[in-house]
This record gives structure tokens, sequence and C-alpha cells, in this order.
């Protein structure tokens, strides 16, 4: 296997796209879709959608989703001395903020700028026990409020960019792997399709405002209609604190979704096809909807058969999200072996 | 070399208190044949540049070459690895940031919990320094140990960067903005001899000041530092202590020292008379190695020039260039009346 996962996310999480302005990053995915999908293109919402050929006309749909969004933040004031004042675009955790380094994606983000996010200097007493609140924070451009102004629109976006580095143990950290890892994934499953034979016609979708509230994935899903779908996201890997039912482990493989909200005889046939694959692979009880786009695909329309496969990830919705290269390549395999498989009746 | 490209070269290099080696082996590399030298046992470096003429008093200029960053102290059984700061670091400034090991391209991050499964109160507490680990990618405490051993220096992993309206941004203002100034002097032609220290352990209680200041045994010291400015929203009046762009920083008082007093008039006389805009700060807070080099010996007659810097000791400080540059002419004013006094 060939696929380069190293070179994809390199591409893709290099490129800026806080939900609701997924432009960039929608591009470069869709870039990358198009190698495999001759008729990728971004929809009106923003979702990066294409189609597998097939000549197999009565093969069942099924809907490949991962997310294009990342988490982000969208500034709602300019200050008379130019600093900004930015809400979270998603689940941001206000706990990493205090001096990071940020780029503001300004008017449009046709100015892009560095920037700093304010912290407040121990001489000021205040309790240092207590995260910041996010109405205490501001983003420091460096700029008086005339040149801030000229320079930054409200309702520009902002996020903190970490250059995708790599660890020990071909470990990957970066800033938005949650959740270009599963289009990166997608992306490599899409290739090992080109010299295996799926059973089913197969649309992909990178789906925009995820992280805003599910919002992208329904839209597409009722475009495509399809019988099945797989959702592709990250989910928990246990750090230090987190509780070992809630989590899976890094480098222990794919985590199958097993949820009320998901289809039964989909996800035991995902834990089938790793069994007998001898694929690493780790199970995911949720007892309830899963938070991810499998619950909005699920729901389209009349209902569609929705699986749900998650890359561990380490400090989610933190600008130091890691990733195992090896989960990624045992997720791709697990999920193309199962497309390779009957469907499920 | 131009002042800004010296700082950016300072600024880069990783030098965390008690290892300063990678910044004096910089210095020396710069001032080697420009004057002489020497360390001491702590490792501060002291220089001797000949001016055109023999000073009334002998005057030494200071600043350090230490920054604060992270020690590491134990391998957990997950891989990850337990850190102390050096020196006054909030661990807000660490939840969520890329270290690296300290003069290599090694890179650990320091992760939390994730933000789903908090509780309220959790989310807005700030997590302990004692709580937070740098996670290199090891697996177990074995492979940790041979990655980042006991006592391996970390350094924040933030490239300098020039940004805004002539705004610098990087790790390490504190204090090589000082160190750079001192630089670009011993690069220049100088009126009268002059001693110049680039000390070590600043962040961790003014240690090398105090045996260099000895060693030197000056009349009058002029510290270059940075200083806490709090010019943001979110700091109002005198607590905002003094702001970017208003020139260098006059002290009177800190917590360290109550500068001389004369020194200080003479200081804002000579900004006012060669025009350099200057302030003094709001607040009696922080500190630097003019605690120490005061009471060196006999005392010594002490003042400390500061360049304005927001976020100090965080990742991300953040200077105006203008001020880097007035500290720099004030600096210069100031040492020749002081030699001449």
């Amino acid at each position: 296997m060939s696929f380069d996962f190293r070179q994809t996310l390199e591409i893709l999480t290099a490129a800026n796209g806080v939900a609701g302005e997924e432009t960039n990053a929608a591009a470069a995915a869709c870039k990358l879709l198009s190698a495999y999908a001759p008729d990728a293109r971004v929809d009106d919402f923003g979702n990066v959608v294409g189609t597998l050929p097939c000549e197999e006309a009565d093969f069942p749909t099924l809907l490949l989703d991962a997310h294009i969004d990342e988490i982000g933040m969208i500034v709602n004031y300019i200050t008379e001395d130019g600093f900004l004042k930015v809400s979270g675009c998603g689940g941001v955790d206000i706990r990493v903020l205090a001096a990071q380094r940020v780029t503001v994606y300004g008017n449009g983000g046709k100015n892009v700028l560095s920037g700093v996010m304010t912290s407040t200097p121990p001489h000021l007493g205040g309790d240092s026990t207590k995260a910041l609140e996010l109405d205490e924070i501001f983003i420091d451009i460096g700029m008086d409020g005339k040149a801030a102004k000229e320079n930054v629109r409200l309702g520009d976006r902002a996020l903190i960019e970490t250059p995708l580095t790599t660890l020990a143990g071909e470990k990957l950290t970066g800033k938005a792997l949650d959740d270009r890892s599963g289009v990166a994934v997608l992306l490599a499953v899409l290739d090992q399709l080109q010299e295996r034979k799926t059973c089913y016609k197969i649309a992909v979708q990178f789906s925009a405002q995820e992280e805003t509230g599910e919002r992208g994935a329904g839209l597409g899903a009722y475009a495509v209609s399809p019988d099945y779908a797989l959702a592709v996201d990250v989910s928990f890997a246990l750090t230090a604190g987190e509780k070992p039912e809630k989590c899976g482990i890094l480098g222990k493989g794919a985590m199958i979704g097993v949820s009320p909200a998901l289809d039964r005889k989909m996800s035991d046939k995902l834990r089938e096809v790793a069994a007998r694959e001898g694929i690493p692979a780790q199970v995911e009880v949720m007892g309830g909807a899963t938070g991810t786009n499998a619950d909005a695909i699920s729901g389209s329309k009349t209902g569609v058969r929705t699986a749900l496969v998650s890359i561990p990830l380490k400090y989610m919705h933190t600008p130091v999200e890691t990733i195992s290269v090896a989960d990624l390549e045992n997720t791709a395999e697990l999920i193309a072996r199962f497309l390779c498989a009957a469907p499920v009746s | 070399m131009k002042l800004k490209q010296e700082l950016e070269t300072l600024c880069n290099l990783d030098g965390i208190s008690g290892y300063e080696d990678a910044v004096r082996a910089y210095i020396i590399s710069r001032i080697d044949g420009r004057a002489v030298y020497t360390t001491d046992n702590l490792g501060n470096l002291i220089v001797f540049k000949k001016g055109a003429k023999a000073p009334e008093n002998k005057l030494l200029l200071s600043a350090h070459m230490d920054e604060v960053g992270l020690i590491a102290t134990y391998h957990n059984a997950d891989g990850t690895v337990k850190i102390a700061a050096v020196g006054g670091v909030d661990a807000r400034v660490l939840a969520g940031r890329r270290v690296r090991i300290a003069n290599t391209q090694t890179v650990g991050v320091i992760g939390l919990r994730a933000v789903h499964n908090l509780t309220k109160e959790e989310k807005n507490k700030a997590p302990k320094a004692e709580e937070l680990c740098v996670d290199f990618g090891c697996e177990t405490a074995k492979e940790a140990e041979e990655l980042c051993p006991q006592g391996t220096f970390l350094a924040f992993d933030t490239a300098y960067t020039a940004f805004g309206n002539g705004k610098i941004t990087a790790k390490a203002l504190d204090d090589r903005c000082g160190c750079a100034i001192l630089l670009s002097l011993i690069d220049s032609e100088l009126e009268y001899d002059t001693w110049f220290t680039f000390v070590v352990q600043e962040e961790i209680g003014l240690r090398g000041a105090k045996t260099a200041a000895f060693g030197v045994e000056p009349e009058y010291c002029m510290v270059l530092e940075t200083t806490t400015a709090a010019d943001i929203p979110s700091a109002e009046d005198e607590k905002r202590v003094c702001a970017l762009g208003a020139g260098p920083v006059i002290s009177y008082m800190d917590r360290t020292t109550i500068y001389n007093k004369k020194l200080y008039e003479l200081a804002f006389a000579t900004a006012r008379e060669e025009e350099i805009p200057a302030q003094t700060k709001t607040m009696i807070a922080g500190g630097n190695d003019a605690g120490a080099i005061h009471l060196s010996k006999t005392g010594v007659k002490t003042i400390a020039l500061s360049v304005p810097c927001r976020y100090l000791h965080s990742p991300s400080c953040v200077i105006a260039y203008a001020d880097l540059k007035n500290t720099k002419r004030l600096v210069k004013g100031l040492m020749n009346r002081i030699c001449s006094l």
C-alpha cells in the first residue's frame, strides 16, 4: 500500500477551514478527491461531494462521510485599540487560548494576519487557577484601531495554526486532525478501491459545519439519498484522567461505533470484517446519539442505515491533537474490506 | 548585524536558565575579535570593550541570556513526561502547546483531557502545572526516558515572527532584547571603556548577576531588560503598567530594587535632550538583575532600562520594534553621560 498519509494530511491540515468558512480546506480536499471521483465539486453549502464511476446500476448506494471543517474563532468586535474580540466557532477549549499564536483571516481571507491571544500577566493578580473566559481574551494583531478595522471585518475567522509534525512512533500532531484524518482515511479507501471491487455505488462527501451542529452532512445526504452511509470521525483516545470506558487506545486501530442511533447490522459487520481479516480495531459503545455526522445522515429523508468508524485521537479540540499513522492505515483497511463485502440485509 | 536580525537569531536559540550554552556560544561567536571576554564559574559571559577614552566611572551594562522554560522530572507509565517550570511560567500558557527538547527538533505536545468530557466547572478551571505532561509520542516510560531523560530542558516551540504594525512576537524576548542591544553596542565604536555582562539564571532568582557583578566590580550599572506591559483591553489604568510604542521604560522601583534617583532623573533628562520617547511603570511589579547587582560588594549605583513587552514569560511575547531601537538609543546616550559624571 503506497498511500502517503503524512503528505495527504500535510496538504489537508495546512488549509484553513473554520466552520462556515471551509473554502480553502474544501478546495484542497476536492482536488484530492477528483483523482478518484471525476465529478468532484463543492456544493452550495460548502460540502465537497463526488461519486466513484460505477457501471453496476443495481448496486446499492453507500455514502462515505467525513467532515472538512475545523473548530476556530469568529471575530465579533474590534476595540478602539485594535484588539479583536472573538467567539468560538465550534467547541473551542478556552483553557488553551492564553498567549497562543493565531492566524486571522482578515477581510474574508484576503489578509492573512499573525496575532497573539492576550494573556493576563501574573502581576494583575486574578485567579490563576481559573481558565480565562473567552470574554477576557482578545486577539492582539499588533495594529491600532484604524489599521485593525481596515484589515479585519466582523465575521472573519481566526485559527490557532500548528504545522503538522511527526512525534515518536509514527504519530502526528497538529491542528484540525479532527476531522482531516477522516478525510485522509476516506481518500486512502478510495485509493484502495481502484484495485478492489466494491459491492456499492460509492458517493463521498467531506461535509461542512459539523463542528457547529452536523449541519452540512444532512444536506449532502439528502442530495445523494443513499441506501447506506458510513461516517468517519475522530474519537477520544485514552489519556491521563479520562474514563477508559469512554475512550479508545491510540494505536489499537479503528473504533467501531455501536450505538442505538447506528445500524446494528452494519456495526456487527464491521466487527466481523475486522476479526476475519485480522485488522486491529476496537469498539466504542455510546448510549445515545453519537454526536457525529452519523446522527444527521441517519435521520435524512426516510432514514439511512448508517455506521460510524472513529479514529482514536488525543487532546481533541486543542492545537495539539495527536493521532497514530497506524490507526489511519488500519481504519482505511477496515473500511475498504467492509466495502468489498456483501451489503448487510 | 541589524538589530532585528540579531534579535531573531537570539530568540530562536534555546537557553533555559541553567542551560544557556547555545546563547553564550552564539554571543561569543559574535564578539570574538571585537572585545575581550571571560566566563565565570556560573557561566556568565564577562566582556570588556575599549572605548576612545577611559571613563571617570566604571560602568557595567548587563542583560541576561536565560529564558523561562520547562525541565523533565518524571516518566509516566503511559510514556508521557512530567515537567516542572523553570522560572515563572503560568500553567495557563502551557496547555495545548508544543514544546521542544532545547536546541533540538524533537517536539512534544502538552495536551489536555478533551473539553467534551469535562464538567462545566472543569471547563473553566486552569490546569495546574503539576498535572501537565509532555507527550512525545512514546508509549512506555522506558521509551520516554531514552528520548527525554530526567533533567532535560524543554523550550517553547514558537518561532520569531514580525507582525502587525512593527510588532514582533517570539519566546525569550525576555531578555534577548537586552542581549541584542549589548551586541549592537559591542559592534559599534564606543566613547568610553565599557564592561558588559551576559548573565545566567536570572529567571530563577537573579543568580548569575550576583557573581558577575562581584567579578566586574562596577561603580555604575545599567540593566537592560524587558518589562511587563499590560496595555490590553482586560487591564485598566495603573494596571496596564506601561505601553508598547511609548519608548523604553525607566524604573524608579520594583520588587527587587529602589533605583538610584540621580540615574533615574538622568535617564529621563537624556531622553528629553535626545528626543527619545520614554516612560515609567505605573505599578511596583516584577524585578530584575538590578536586585542582585545594586547590592554587590559595597553597592552599585544602578538603573534599569526595559523594553515594554506584552505576555511576558509566555511562548508568545510581543514587543514593538520601535521600542527596542529607542531603548538602544537611550542606552547609548545614557552610558556616555554616566561615564563622564
